[in-house]
């Protein structure tokens, strides 16, 4: 199987990711719920991976690293943290279900900044008009739909100026491309554990930058007697029982990105992205949605004149290709492309993807597109 | 002898804990004992009697002083100290 979907997760992995989940499963019980060795091998681990996750984002405060299930799971907490009934929340142009569901939820009024797909310049713009009275933007880092990298850093010095609080979805970016915490001074930023950070399903992390409110309520190995979350962190967020098997996993995951780094990872699949797109440029049916600027990453959408993204993933899949198609639970991304009424079929990159391997689902829908096969 | 450092939560333990042993000193993190924890569950670093003082300068420089601290001076028997 040629797998091309990492951007819906990272199902090719560091070896030393699995080695460390089954060595957890095996040697690791709760962590914060007793002093035997057990618990205290869980609980230094969890440590371990707080602190490497606080190298790789340049995040000091340990403890304000949370671990969550998902990146979903750290977005509710961080929505519902800052925003209210009747707020004004502006967004970008190209915001998952994640973002958006919730504060439809919340019943915030939503004002999306929309700017043309790869434009930093208008997308800054578009935020710039848009803020007066805002009380909180919600942006992702990069499209999930489209891989643009979004000026997170421009719209970041807009929030500062104007004193609205940012929170950042860095689902697609973490792993991938660099982020500087203290360059960003986001109130929270939330990212998955099983994309381009490598870990397994179910882990997710929270940055905490201001002070959140919880969503999940329970024990936490702390304070007992008190019938109130504790008031620090991460207990404050981490109720229940942790993960252990796949923080392990994920601690591996950074370990990996540490070593080979974010921009050296993120280039790679960038390289990648435009060797597909420069070969699908051939194929007149199809619409291939990239740029030859630096405002990309490895997320690649195609759409075609006639035939489905759906048809065309089938028939990929049918042929040991994994591409995903529809709308990536990404509806106003594609508004904003003009996307909406066909989805695309989305290619996504890993750097454990071969040249080999890309050129081989080029070839493969070549011959389904152009030789009907 | 040792002492112990009671703290907020566990990975403030583990704060304090690594940071100790970067200045040399060696550290275990326990449960705190239930006599001295007023709200329940909770760690305590415990540090050998003659790193004790040291080792609370270097928590109190860091902010990682949060807690009261413990003079164990045999199981079950506490005394509060403040350096």
């Amino acid at each position: 199987m040629i797998y091309l979907d990492s951007a819906a997760t990272s199902f090719l992995k560091p070896p030393s990711v699995e080695r460390a989940m089954v060595r957890a499963m095996h040697t690791m019980a709760s962590p914060g719920r007793g002093s035997y060795t057990q618990a205290m091998r869980a609980s230094n681990m969890m440590y371990e991976c707080r602190e490497l996750a606080g190298e790789l984002f340049n995040f000091e405060n340990t403890e304000r690293i949370v671990f969550t299930s998902n990146a979903t799971h750290s977005l509710n907490i961080a929505i519902r943290t800052m925003a209210r009934s009747g707020d004004k929340v502006v967004i970008s142009g190209y915001e998952h279900n994640s973002v958006t569901r919730v504060l439809q939820d919340i019943g915030a009024r939503v004002i999306v900044a929309e700017a043309p797909l790869f434009d930093s310049e208008a997308a800054i713009k578009s935020f710039e008009s848009r803020l007066d009275g805002a009380k909180l933007v919600v942006c992702n880092h990069i499209s999930n739909v489209f891989g643009f990298v979004q000026p997170i850093y421009g719209i970041s010095e807009l929030c500062q100026r104007k004193n609205i609080p940012l929170i950042v979805d860095a689902s697609q970016s973490a792993g991938v491309c660099e982020i500087d915490t203290a360059r960003l001074k986001a109130a929270f930023i939330a990212m998955p554990g099983h994309k381009g950070l490598l870990g397994p399903q179910g882990t997710g992390i929270l940055l905490c930058g201001d002070e959140p409110v919880p969503i999940l309520f329970g024990g936490t190995g702390s304070d007992s007697i008190v019938q109130t979350m504790p008031d620090y962190l991460p207990d404050l967020l981490e109720a229940g029982t942790h993960n252990i098997p796949g923080i392990a996993g994920l601690s591996e995951g950074i370990r990996f990105v540490l070593k080979e780094t974010p921009a050296k990872i993120g280039e790679y699949e960038r390289y990648l992205c435009r060797r597909t797109a420069e070969r699908l440029k051939n194929i007149d049916e199809l619409e291939i949605f990239s740029t030859e600027l630096a405002c990309q990453t490895g997320v690649l959408s195609v759409r075609h004149t006639v035939l489905d993204s759906e048809n065309l993933c089938e028939k990929l899949g049918k042929r040991g290709i994994a591409c995903r198609c529809g709308l990536h639970c990404a509806p106003i991304a594609h508004k904003t492309a003009g996307t909406i009424d066909t989805g695309t079929l989305r290619i996504s990159f890993s750097p454990f993807n071969s040249e080999k391997e890309v050129l081989t689902a080029v070839n493969a829908l070549e011959k389904i597109i152009v030789h009907k096969k | 002898m040792r002492y112990l450092f009671m703290c907020k939560s566990l990975t403030y333990a583990q704060r304090s804990q690594k940071l100790l042993e970067r200045a040399g000193i060696s550290a275990n993190i326990i449960k705190s004992p239930s006599s001295l924890s007023t709200r329940g569950c909770g760690y305590s670093v415990s540090v050998g009697y003659v790193r004790g003082s040291r080792a609370a300068e270097i928590l109190k420089k860091s902010n990682l002083l949060q807690g009261k601290i413990y003079l164990q001076e045999s199981i079950g028997s506490y005394k509060e100290v403040v350096f």
